[in-house]
């Protein structure tokens, strides 16, 4: 199983920057994308509110983080 | 696909200025070590070369932040074990599919008849148990503060959504019992440390400032792109030049001094720490590992099955304690790159992308000559 430009989710602690595509408010779930455009739902509860086209930090099928520009 | 706040860290030339300013930093009279602590670290930097741009007398130490690496034999075993129980299906990431037990792998109990499947998360597994609701689904949960979160989503999830046959074989690890473990290792001694910028993410830098404050170590909270590493080498010079120890966060744009206070209002309602966790290679670690609160009894793997629970020694030929603790370099281990290769792992730290073995495998960089001392 090999993990193409460190994007790869299998690796199963690999933060993955993805960006979101789509959100379910109610589920509190979103479908995001990441750079190599793969697609998957991911938890947003941790980094509400979140809005599409947002670039969220993904770990395991999670956000964890808001990537934000560098100040 | 280009991605914004990726490909900017990846600048050549950025990388060579940075390079050139880590020569004219250093004192040329000091052999510095520094230890990056994630295994998405080491991952990164044998990936882009970034210890060939670094002088020679500025050495990158790989440490224990790899979580497929640091599972000991016998939760492989006990992981098998609830595998081969009637009606289950066994979920877990793709690397710990291959990560040898006492008695094989995973994938090798797959092959044996077990339904084992690998999942991309613990809602996919979450998943699986909605669609085979007279299965019993069991999530083998790895890693530190960084996946956590996640399975502490899921186990709220499937608990509100009652869905009665999905558990969870807990088996995360916290980040700062073992760096204190090694820094009071008498056989190592490092200069400071590449801090883990994913698990900060999570627990913030906050928790990190005992290494500058009890240590006197330099700590830089780091990125995973070369651009973002080679700064915080950088920075960690600087402040060894300037004769500082503090905690520094180069990795801003996505960490918070803070950390993320909603996850950890989560872990700390899901889960509770256990009074010791034995890691590879290093042993029992107080205080290091999480099970299940009493809360989510009801959902924890261990109390739904009866498990072996027996500690296995590592094997003895392999060496991943020593590369774990950064003792030794990973090809300086007897097995590798012969005995224990990606293809056929006897350590842990050949299974994982993130392992250090593995990444100077994979790179190329198994060529190296060994140091005669």
């Amino acid at each position: 199983m090999s993990c193409g430009d460190g994007h790869c989710i299998t690796c199963s602690d690999e933060g993955t920057p993805m960006r979101v595509v789509a959100v379910d408010a109610r589920r509190d779930l979103a479908l995001c994308e990441d750079g190599d455009g793969a697609r998957s739902s991911v938890e947003i509860a941790l980094v509400l509110p979140v809005a599409a086209a947002d670039v969220l930090l993904v770990h395991a099928g999670t956000a964890l983080a808001r990537i934000e520009a560098a100040a | 696909m280009t991605m914004r706040f990726v490909d900017e860290f990846r600048d050549a030339e950025l990388g060579r200025t940075l390079a050139r300013e880590i020569r004219d930093t250093v004192d040329p009279g000091r052999h510095v070590k520094i230890m990056e602590v994630c295994g998405g670290h080491t991952h990164s930097i044998y990936k882009y070369g970034v210890d060939d741009l670094l002088p020679a007398n500025v050495e990158l130490v790989h440490g224990p932040g790899c979580p497929v690496c640091v599972i000991p034999m016998g939760r492989v075993d006990d992981a098998i074990a609830m595998a081969h129980e009637p009606g289950v299906i066994f979920t877990c990431f793709g690397d710990m599919m291959r990560v040898p037990g006492s008695r094989g792998s995973l994938l090798e109990a797959k092959a044996a008849g077990a339904d084992v499947r690998m999942v991309y998360s613990p809602l996919d597994a979450l998943r699986i148990a909605k669609q085979e609701p007279e299965r019993e689904v069991v999530f083998f949960a790895i890693g530190f503060e960084t996946t956590a979160p996640s399975t502490a989503l899921t186990l709220k999830r499937a608990r509100a959504e009652g869905v009665p046959n999905f558990s969870v074989f807990c088996n995360h690890v916290t980040i700062v019992p073992p760096l204190r473990a090694l820094l009071d290792s008498p056989d190592l001694r490092l200069d400071g440390f590449v801090g883990p910028g994913h698990v900060s993410t999570v627990v913030g830098a906050r928790p990190l400032e005992f290494i500058a404050a009890d240590y006197g170590k330099p700590v830089v909270v780091s990125g995973f792109e070369p651009v973002d590493i080679l700064q915080s080498v950088l920075m960690i010079l600087t402040q060894l030049r300037d004769g500082r120890c503090e905690v520094e966060n180069q990795y801003k744009r996505v960490v918070p001094y803070e950390g993320n206070l909603r996850a950890l209002e989560v872990m700390a309602e899901v889960f509770a720490l256990r009074p010791h966790f034995e890691w590879r290679g290093l042993g029992f670690i107080s205080q290091s590992g999480l099970r299940l609160s009493d809360d989510y009894a009801p959902l924890d793997a261990e109390r739904r099955f009866a498990v072996p629970g027996v500690r296995i020694a590592d094997p003895k030929a392999c060496q991943c304690g020593e590369v774990l603790k950064g003792v030794i370099k990973p090809w300086e281990c007897k097995v590798f790159g012969t005995a224990c290769t990606p293809e056929r792992p006897i350590g842990t730290c050949m299974v994982s992308s993130e392992g250090a073995c593995a990444a100077y495998y994979n790179y190329g960089r198994f060529a190296r000559e060994r140091e005669v001392v």
